[in-house]
């Protein structure tokens, strides 16, 4: 009877469900970083991804599984194989490459129009701010053209997951929306 | 889940593979379902693995599609599901291109994975890495390879091995780390439970040290070019006790047989260690022991004692009534290796072979029969058959082709008992169930014997007329009739077989009546008969007017051809008829397809056929007896092409690799002789020198470890002489430029030969092989003459890495001595086939004796051998075997000048005694310059 109930629980809160949260972007962006810093709060050495990582962690009472797809071009033909049930996508920018930023922006236009991503909320964040000469989140957004964006929630968050700044904050909105719209 | 609704899922025990379709769809759903259901994903993977391990292929977007979504389980941490997930990885990767997706996660879990599942990460490395993301594995593998746990260190030895045709560079570096994993021996970690441990510990091994195996694979690739470190390994670790896994003491034979095939003294250092182990408890290590000194002392006599021998034999004699089939079978292909060039050395085992002939493993059975019968002798050979006939009818075809095989060369080998031999096949052959290829193998046994044994022919001509009355395959017929028009003309009574053969033009199908028509036609010249032609032409005439084209028209051509025999003009009819000339087929074949290629006048010009090297009939006879002598001799001089048993890869590319360098075999000498031969006409100076009369086998003129290993080549022209050698250049890091030989001869004042150019290299880079020639015109038709060889060369460093020199270096100038090279007498002979050597030899008209004494150390065959390569002669009835228990023999030898196709026989007497080998040549020939050389430079 026990479990019967927890059970029950766990269907109004949503507990028993896994969400599915793509990590997108360049490579050296920062995704991998981002991903264990929530994953175990810490930095870790990384070394450019060839495919995908992947782990499940818990915030505010959510089961999140988090995919950390690899940046480099051999890679991002490769995205879309793992698209489908995705709940959000975070979209990571080195906002310090200047020089990259139209391609950042086509790859993420692009993979907006998936049909398999109609639904997913989008996180964007301006990573890298602790460096010199970093652009700020509203430039960044205009870089990226986000304001074109239509029927789809979306924010921009200037974050340093090198600091652990930002990261929470841009979390914290996704679920709150993805809360909202889909549970 | 129960055992029972696992059992309905899965339908096991039906046999039957599940549906592909229903399959994939299920991986599809399943696998992208959240959350995962790691049993479920678990059953179906398996599934999955069972329809791929049958051979059932999956289109490559498909496969695709089952990869991605199998790859979205590395979400699930269960070691359980990631096992599996890995197995499906290495299957899918050679249908899939897409598989590097995974290798952050499978490197993830070879740094962070528990200890189950870190082998099969690591194992699954070597799929989704490639040159350019090796370099990052590097550290984590090397880290693996050091573990305490024998299965990660395994895995990751292998890995490494498999690594490194893709990236040596980075695989080198562990070298040092694959050495520890020799000496360290690694035991499975304890389980934490008291009462699984105590098991552990009772009935199981706490590990199998298969990581030394492993190791020895790695370290053996590594530094395979490093001779003397090879060495220095197997010395090591057969010296020393570390050695606990019996696949790494095999595999240490193995390096040890490598070493003493290329330096035979090696022997001596290592005996004591291969004795040691042919007393261990490990079978495995018993039978490759075994094998190798078995090996060893066939071709090194001299090197190992009689009773050492007779030891390993006895050994074999045991491991004979073990229970173990594989272990059985092992020792019955050494003994049978053994038998095929010393078969009284293993007669006392013939017991034990006569029970083994009822074992209920067939294969078991019949090797055991196949030795028997190569252990025979004279006097009880007929028993043997009668023993096979027995149980001959019991075997299924392919045992009955191995039997068959076998009996064929006892026909060779004991001429003098073909009666009961062709009795037996005739039987086995008209009363015997069989399918076309055993049937084939009888028809191809009788062949042999027909056109080696003369005083066979008539009574097997007439048994084959019986057999073709009711023969069922169309080939076989098609062969027989060939056979029959090819000897009956020249039996006493050729009439009979035209019976037989016309009965077949009345009676058969079209293509066996356009058979029969030639075999007709060849009568129609025949000698014994001149009353036959009349007859003959009849028959034609009536075939003449046959249903069927291909019919009509044979006999159309043959009729004419005989008709043109009448006048003046014999010889079209006569070559046609009775072709005296046969044409290397392979040389034609080449020949052909060039002429096609190079084809621009739209076959305007005709294919000229005289470029084709031609044999007449005994050359042909000599080719096949040659290569059959070499087949039954091959099987043990040569151990490279064999197909080992062995089970894993790993061990498999080893052996290969360990006896690569070794032995050339008998028959990759002749296709590089071919090459050399069509490099050597390529070059423009050497083509007007007309053709290419005699290629020598190469002749080694330096250790096999020097710093430059050169081998020479003679090859003969009418007028001129060229030498060719083969450079390897050893040294790593050095390339050597204007690489050229000069040849001085021994006797320069009386030399007939006189000096036209040379051919020099110009850049050998390390472990490249260079040809440069020397040419000479000579002015006798037979000049035999010595060269003293020095190389010259000029040596570069250079970079390792781009293989090209150091800046601003200028190279060195520097000579190097090789062997001399002779031109002998025997260059000048090929072998050539005789039916009847004795008769021959008495008729012969020029006569030369000389007597020689050999004080040197050498066994009998070990001077057999050397007589037999020097004069380049055949050596006929079986001769060129030496008997292992007598002190004297006969070597029969037979050929003919490749200049005049003049003939020559050598009857050589030895005995072997104390003050060693007294040697009595008798040459005949035809051409008396030529049997003297041959006979006064025979040692």
């Amino acid at each position: 009877m026990g479990n019967y109930f927890s059970s029950m629980f766990d269907k109004l809160w949503g507990a028993n469900k896994e969400l599915r949260i793509l990590i997108l972007g360049l490579d050296g962006a920062g995704k991998t970083t981002i991903l264990y810093r929530l994953q175990i709060g810490e930095v870790v050495t990384t070394k450019p991804t060839i495919g995908f990582n992947v782990e499940t962690l818990s915030y505010k009472n959510l089961k999140l599984n988090v995919w950390d797809l690899g940046g480099q071009t051999s890679i991002r033909p490769y995205w879309r194989c793992y698209y489908a049930d995705t709940a959000a996508v975070i979209f990571v920018v080195d906002s310090t490459d200047k020089d990259r930023m139209n391609t950042a922006s086509q790859e993420l236009h692009l993979m907006l129009q998936e049909e398999e991503l109609q639904d997913a909320a989008l996180l964007v964040f301006a990573n890298k701010q602790d460096q010199p000469g970093a652009l700020s989140a509203s430039e960044v957004s205009k870089e990226l053209n986000l304001v074109e964006l239509k029927d789809r929630s979306w924010s921009i968050v200037a974050s340093s997951a090198i600091k652990g700044e930002g990261i929470t904050e841009g979390l914290d909105w996704l679920i709150d929306v993805i809360k909202d719209e889909q549970l | 889940m129960s055992t029972k609704t696992y059992k309905k899922f899965e339908n096991a025990g039906s046999g039957d593979l599940p549906d592909k379709m229903t399959v994939y769809q299920d991986c599809m759903n399943t696998f992208n379902e959240s959350p995962v259901n790691p049993k479920r994903c678990r059953i179906l993977i398996s599934r999955l693995l069972r329809l791929l391990s049958n051979g059932v292929a999956f289109p490559e977007n498909e496969a695709t599609a089952l990869f991605f979504s199998i790859s979205k389980l590395f979400q699930h941490q269960n070691d359980a599901l990631r096992q599996v997930v890995y197995l499906a990885i290495k299957e899918l990767s050679g249908m899939s291109e897409d598989v590097l997706m995974a290798t952050s996660s499978i490197m993830k879990d070879v740094q962070n994975g528990s200890d189950l599942v870190k082998p099969n990460a690591i194992r699954a490395l070597t799929y989704v890495l490639d040159e350019s993301t090796a370099f990052s594995a590097e550290r984590l593998l090397k880290s693996a390879v050091v573990s305490k746990h024998p299965a990660i260190s395994s895995a990751a030895l292998c890995t490494s091995y498999n690594l490194l045709p893709i990236s040596e560079v980075t695989i080198k570096r562990f070298a040092n780390e694959a050495q520890e994993g020799i000496s360290d021996l690694k035991q499975f970690p304890n389980i934490p439970y008291d009462e699984h441990s105590l098991l552990v510990g009772e009935f199981y091994p706490n590990s199998s040290y298969m990581a030394q195996y492993h190791a020895i694979g790695l370290i053996y690739q590594l530094k395979k070019n490093d001779k003397m470190a090879i060495l220095k390994l197997a010395s090591q670790l057969a010296d020393s006790n570390t050695l606990k896994n019996q696949l790494a003491k095999v595999q240490v034979v193995k390096l040890i047989a490598d070493l003493i095939n290329r330096d035979p003294q090696l022997f001596n250092e290592f005996q004591s260690v291969l004795f040691a182990w042919l007393t261990t408890k490990h079978e495995a290590v018993q039978i490759e022991v075994a094998k190798v000194i078995s090996t060893f002392a066939l071709r090194n006599q001299r090197l190992v004692a009689p009773d050492s021998f007779a030891y390993v034999v006895s050994t074999l004699q045991a491991l004979l009534t073990v229970p173990r089939v594989s272990t059985r079978f092992a020792v019955l292909r050494i003994l049978n290796k053994i038998a095929m060039v010393a078969p009284e050395r293993i007669a006392l085992c013939n017991p034990e072979l006569e029970t083994l002939i009822n074992d209920t493993n067939r294969n078991i059975s019949t090797y055991a029969i196949t030795i028997l019968l190569k252990t025979g002798n004279a006097s009880n050979i007929a028993s043997l058959i009668s023993r096979i006939s027995r149980f001959f009818h019991d075997v299924s075809d392919d045992f009955k082709i191995i039997i068959i095989d076998a009996v064929r060369t006892l026909s060779l080998n004991f001429p003098q008992e073909w009666k009961s031999i062709v009795k037996f096949l005739m039987d086995v052959l008209k009363n015997s169930e069989g399918g076309l290829k055993f049937k084939n193998t009888v028809v191809e046994a009788i062949i042999d014997i027909v056109s080696f044994i003369p005083e066979s022919k008539e009574l097997i001509l007439e048994n084959l007329c019986d057999f073709i009355e009711d023969c069922e395959f169309n080939e076989i017929l098609v062969r027989i009739l060939h056979l029959l028009g090819k000897e009956g003309p020249y039996t006493s009574k050729p009439s009979l077989y035209v019976r037989h053969i016309y009965n077949r033009v009345v009676l058969e199908n079209s293509i066996i009546r356009s058979a029969a028509v030639v075999a007709l036609a060849k009568f129609a010249l025949t000698k014994n008969d001149p009353t036959l032609k009349e007859s003959i032409v009849s028959l034609l005439n009536r075939i003449a007017n046959d249903q069927d084209d291909e019919v009509r028209d044979r006999a159309t051509i043959a009729l004419r051809l005989i008709e043109s025999a009448d006048g003046d003009n014999t010889n079209v009819a006569t070559e046609l008829i009775e072709p005296k000339y046969f044409y290397d087929l392979p040389s034609l074949e080449s020949k052909l397809s060039n002429y096609l290629n190079t084809n621009d006048d739209s076959f305007k010009t005709a294919f000229d056929s005289s470029s084709v090297r031609r044999f007449t009939e005994d050359e042909v006879k000599a080719i096949e007896l040659k290569r059959k002598q070499e087949q039954s001799l091959g099987a043990t001089s040569e151990s490279s092409t064999e197909a080992g048993t062995k089970k894993s890869k790993l061990n498999d590319k080893t052996e290969n690799n360990v006896f690569g360098g070794s032995s050339v075999g008998e028959d990759e000498q002749e296709l590089l002789n071919a090459k050399y031969a069509e490099e050597l006409l390529a070059i423009d100076q050497f083509k007007e020198y007309g053709k290419l009369i005699n290629s020598s086998k190469s002749v080694s003129l330096t250790e096999t470890e020097a710093e430059f290993v050169v081998n020479g080549i003679k090859h003969i022209f009418k007028d001129y002489i060229v030498l060719q050698f083969n450079i390897t250049n050893t040294l790593p890091d050095v390339a050597l430029t204007n690489v050229s030989v000069s040849c001085t001869q021994e006797d320069a004042e009386t030399s007939q030969l006189e000096e036209l150019f040379s051919i020099a290299i110009d850049k050998l880079l390390p472990t490249e092989v260079g040809a440069c020639y020397v040419a000479f015109q000579k002015t006798d038709n037979l000049v035999i003459e010595g060269f003293l060889n020095n190389l010259i060369f000029t040596t570069v460093d250079i970079n390792p890495d781009t293989n090209e020199p150091y800046e601003g270096e200028e190279g060195f100038q520097d000579e190097y001595e090789i062997d001399s090279l002779y031109i002998n007498a025997g260059d000048y002979v090929t072998g050539s086939f005789i039916g009847n050597f004795d008769t021959a030899f008495d008729e012969l008209p020029a006569e030369e004796i000389a007597v020689f004494n050999i004080q040197e150390n050498l066994s009998l065959q070990e001077v057999i051998d050397k007589i037999i390569t020097n004069s380049n002669c055949l050596p006929l009835n079986n001769t060129q075997f030496a008997p292992s228990d007598s002190n004297s023999h006969v070597l029969k030898l037979f050929g003919k000048s490749v200049l005049s196709g003049s003939k020559v026989a050598l009857l050589i007497k030895m005995i072997h005694s104390s003050k060693g080998i007294a040697l009595k040549v008798q040459g005949k020939g035809e051409d008396a310059t030529l049997c003297s050389d041959l006979v006064n430079g025979l040692m």
